[in-house]
């Protein structure tokens, strides 16, 4: 049985995020604020973390509970389900080490599937390769077992939504996707300028493997479209 | 109150004009001065009187051959010898007394001795005067006469012609005439007539006087010298005129007084040398001195007036070193002092410069025993002259006068220089004060247009703090009111943070609730419920979805404010971006028609293309919503460096003074019904922070034929290709 980790201070969310999760058969643990967290974690660390930024009188209590973490485990998943939704915060989240990034009025179907893929990915790591769930395209493999993807067989760390929105892309290359399908494909809900911001980043983690990368074309005024041309 | 658009710095420098009162005073100061100067200048002079006249004092020697004991003298019967500038050519023509002229006396009727018949008009006169040089009487005759008649050649008489008598008391003391009567013209023929008055027979030739005798169209000139020795303290001359050739008898006589005996005599004043020796000695001195006697005629002169610069501007000499300075203050500064100021000229007229006999109330005041001073304008008005006069005694009586003169060129010229001084030094501190002040003034100028631009720059149109002021350290008012805007921006600041996070924090504070709610209604609607219930749940669930994108919507502006602050530019095609937006319409509304008309050059601009794709969804959505009838027409143009973008929809129009309001954020001027979404009125006010990011402008303005909206962009444009 999975053990996850909520730590929110807002009892109601806690409790219903809580309830909806055992429902789904994991075990959950709910805490209300970081020191109560760290006390439990460093007991024992749970399978995945799901951590809301503003911990009671800590404004940025999560984060800084995120990086402790991560300083724990490398391969522990975290998601940030809060209800700041600004771009900094985003930014500041995913590079402190968070694999996903949630906003809370996520709906529950979404939810508990991002936690799915997450389970899915890190179970996956280092298991044999299923052959069946595989997209290849010049140099660009996605495995979406292990919700991995290799350029040029180097792997390249995205987080669930990121992975997403690329497969979204390259799934049908050559077609422009609009920013409404990579929403849907990634199962967030959230306005057209965050997306703008997560295919930049995309693109950053694949110039950062290879500074040629120039297969995400943005067409204005529709979406983007994944180029294989190159 | 006067409200005239004038800076600080002007108001300064006029200010400082005051600074011009300077030089007035210092005018002022140095005028005073002169005076000061001028009377001593008159004290110095008449010291030197004094003392020129203690020397001359008792010394009857000096004066007693001399008229000086006539009760009175007459012009025209005492006479002067005038002293001469130059020998004078004996030749019998004049014109070599020209430069006398003012000294000739003219005698005609009423210098009549005889008259043979009193009926008769005196038809001859004659132009006379007498000079001295190198021992000798100098002198001339112009005689109009009608009728010349000369000594007959074959007659002894002298007298029975056109004839000159001179008659005088020689220094020895004996009554002597002379006669002089030329038979033709040329050399003079002078004899000497006998001691009694009476008779005119036998003559001796005398030929110590000598002169030429000229006849003229009008009558005929003697022109003749004497030694000095010949001649006494008394003198007389007549030209006696015959006119009828057969009887030779004398017509008419007229001259300069009677000369049958001693007592009739005029006088004659012949400068005396002694008085000049003595004088000679003074003449180091650096003025005109005269000697007068008591009828004020001169009878010694020494000094030259126009040389006199005297004791004042001797000691003005300046070295001349051609340094910079003197060379600038030679150049420019002294042109322009001489404007205001006159120098003393060196040339003047000086009506005294020949002058026989003087008068003046200094003059009267010495010859009446006490001393005197006078000024006196010379009659070009280009210089003044100071003469002071001291008497002279002899027992007890004042027999003449000692009169120094001096111009005032010494003092004016001191003055000058004074004020030359004077002016450099206002000159010096006017600059430096105005400079001075005008460079206060521009740093207290310029110190507050900072700060008035510090505090323009501090809050934007809409009233939002962009930037805060930097307090001043400096510790005066302009720093006091740098700190307190300083401090006023930075409470407004905070105000407007607060006020700006408001919806923020307040989409914030509303997400964790609505989040509860929604949670909450997600497990309901997973549970299984009754269809009544069912309902209120899915009203529940679209409520709080609305709420949702409400929230959404409240901060979209708010963090597109501050992306837009530390955003990535780039270089991208304006015209790529817009044509593909446009495509990207076709199909998301498929309701509606579009007409597009945009040009084919590239348009390149910097910035971020995502929000120029955003700002056209803004815009579009906006003309749609208002389109009441298609199509919706977009343009882009590119004017020089300029690309314009028009989009127009048919339908309502703007509410009158709302084409500026609708780009303020919150404003809305959708008809209040029932709205399919919230709006919140941040659409337009998105777009305007877009283009304003981008150095656009964006204004709306109802269609010229009212028959609905545009809106009308402007892009600068890097290059079009």
């Amino acid at each position: 049985m999975k053990r996850i980790a909520i730590v929110e201070d807002e009892v109601a969310i806690r409790e219903n995020y809580k309830e909806l999760l055992q429902q789904q058969g994991y075990n959950v643990q709910g805490y209300a604020n970081r020191p109560a967290a760290m006390l439990a974690f460093n007991a024992r660390l749970p399978d995945l973390a799901i951590i809301d930024i503003g911990l009671e009188n800590e404004i940025d209590g999560g984060f800084t509970l995120c990086q402790s973490l991560r300083s724990m485990s490398s391969s522990l998943p975290i998601i940030f389900l809060t209800a700041r939704d600004s771009d900094f915060d985003t930014v500041c989240g995913l590079r402190l080490g968070a694999d996903d990034y949630l906003s809370k009025d996520v709906s529950f179907p979404h939810l508990i599937a991002r936690i799915a893929a997450l389970f899915r990915r890190s179970e996956l790591i280092g298991a044999a390769t299923v052959e069946d769930n595989l997209i290849e395209h010049g140099s660009l493999t996605i495995d979406g077992n292990r919700i991995q993807v290799y350029w040029d067989q180097q792997p390249i760390e995205l987080t669930v939504t990121e992975f997403w929105m690329v497969h979204a892309m390259a799934k049908h290359p050559g077609h422009v996707r609009s920013r409404q399908d990579l929403m849907q494909e990634a199962k967030i809900f959230v306005d057209d300028s965050t997306i703008t911001s997560h295919v930049k980043r995309i693109r950053k983690k694949f110039i950062s493997a290879d500074k040629d990368f120039n297969c995400i074309d943005t067409v204005y005024g529709m979406g983007y479209r994944w180029d294989s041309v190159s | 109150m006067f409200n005239i658009p004038i800076g600080l710095r002007a108001k300064v420098v006029i200010l400082s004009l005051f600074l011009l009162c300077l030089p007035w005073l210092g005018y002022e100061y140095v005028w005073e001065m002169e005076k000061y100067l001028r009377h001593g200048q008159e004290k110095t002079l008449e010291g030197t009187t004094q003392a020129l006249a203690t020397a001359l004092h008792e010394r009857p020697k000096l004066f007693n051959h001399q008229a000086s004991f006539l009760s009175q003298v007459e012009k025209g019967r005492d006479l002067y010898a005038y002293p001469l500038s130059g020998p004078i050519q004996l030749d019998g023509k004049l014109i070599d007394w020209q430069q006398y002229q003012h000294r000739m006396i003219n005698y005609s009727s009423e210098h009549v001795i005889f008259n043979r018949d009193e009926n008769q008009p005196v038809d001859i006169n004659f132009t006379h005067m007498v000079g001295k040089y190198g021992g000798y009487l100098y002198g001339f005759f112009e005689v109009h006469d009608k009728q010349l008649v000369y000594r007959s050649k074959n007659s002894l008489r002298v007298d029975k012609n056109d004839h000159l008598i001179i008659a005088t008391q020689a220094p020895d003391g004996l009554f002597k005439r002379y006669i002089v009567a030329n038979m033709q013209d040329g050399w003079l023929s002078a004899f000497e007539l006998p001691q009694d008055p009476t008779l005119s027979m036998p003559v001796t030739p005398e030929i110590r006087i000598q002169g030429q005798w000229v006849a003229t169209k009008d009558g005929y000139n003697i022109e003749f010298r004497m030694p000095l020795s010949m001649v006494g303290s008394k003198l007389g001359f007549a030209i006696y005129n015959v006119d009828d050739v057969k009887t030779r008898t004398v017509n008419t006589i007229i001259g300069t007084s009677a000369i049958d005996s001693v007592d009739h005599l005029g006088t004659v004043l012949v400068p005396s040398p002694e008085i000049e020796n003595i004088i000679k000695g003074m003449s180091h001195n650096s003025s005109r001195i005269w000697v007068v006697d008591n009828h004020g005629r001169v009878l010694a002169k020494s000094g030259d007036i126009r040389a006199s610069n005297n004791v004042w501007s001797s000691s003005l000499t300046e070295t001349e070193n051609r340094s910079a300075w003197s060379q600038f203050k030679s150049d420019h500064l002294l042109p322009l002092y001489y404007k205001i100021l006159t120098k003393p000229p060196q040339d003047f007229v000086d009506s005294l410069q020949d002058s026989t006999e003087l008068s003046g109330s200094h003059i009267q005041q010495a010859l009446d025993g006490k001393r005197g001073s006078t000024w006196r304008l010379t009659p070009d008005n280009k210089a003044v002259v100071l003469a002071a006069a001291s008497p002279i005694w002899i027992d007890d009586k004042v027999m003449g006068a000692v009169i120094a003169e001096e111009t005032t060129h010494g003092i004016r010229t001191l003055r000058n220089r004074a004020l030359e001084k004077l002016f450099n030094v206002i000159l010096t501190i006017m600059s430096m004060g105005t400079l001075a002040l005008f460079i206060f003034a521009s740093s207290i100028s310029s110190r507050i247009r900072k700060l008035r631009d510090q505090s323009e720059q501090a809050i934007d149109s809409q009233g939002r703090v962009k930037q805060q002021i930097v307090p001043s350290k400096t510790r005066d008012e302009i720093g006091d009111l740098s700190r307190s805007f300083a401090s006023i921006v930075g409470r407004l600041g905070q105000y407007t943070h607060y006020l700006e996070n408001m919806s923020s924090r307040l989409s914030h504070e509303l997400r964790t609730p609505v989040a509860v709610v929604r949670s909450s209604l997600e497990h309901l609607s997973l549970q299984t419920l009754e269809p009544a219930s069912e309902k209120y749940v899915a009203r529940a669930q679209e409520g709080v979805s609305r709420l949702h994108l409400i929230l959404n919507n409240l901060s979209e502006a708010t963090r597109l404010e501050a992306s837009l602050s530390h955003v990535e530019q780039s270089d991208f095609s304006l015209q790529q971006v817009v044509s593909g937006c446009m495509q990207g319409y076709q199909y998301t509304y498929p309701d509606n028609e579009f007409a597009v008309d945009i040009n084919d050059s590239s348009m390149s601009m910097h910035g971020v293309p995502e929000y120029i794709a955003q700002l056209m969804d803004k815009l579009i959505n906006n003309a749609i919503e208002f389109s009441t009838e298609d199509p919706i027409e977009v343009s882009l143009k590119l004017t020089g460096k300029t690309a314009k973008l028009t989009v127009k929809n048919r339908g309502p129009l703007l509410p009158f003074d709302m084409s500026e309001q609708i780009f303020e954020s919150m404003v809305s001027i959708r008809p209040q019904g029932v709205q399919a979404k919230p709006h919140l009125g941040l659409g337009l006010y998105i777009a305007r922070l877009i283009t304003e990011f981008h150095q656009g402008s964006i204004r709306a303005q109802n269609l010229t034929d009212d028959s609905g909206v545009e809106f009308y962009l402007e892009f600068p444009v890097t290059e079009s290709k």
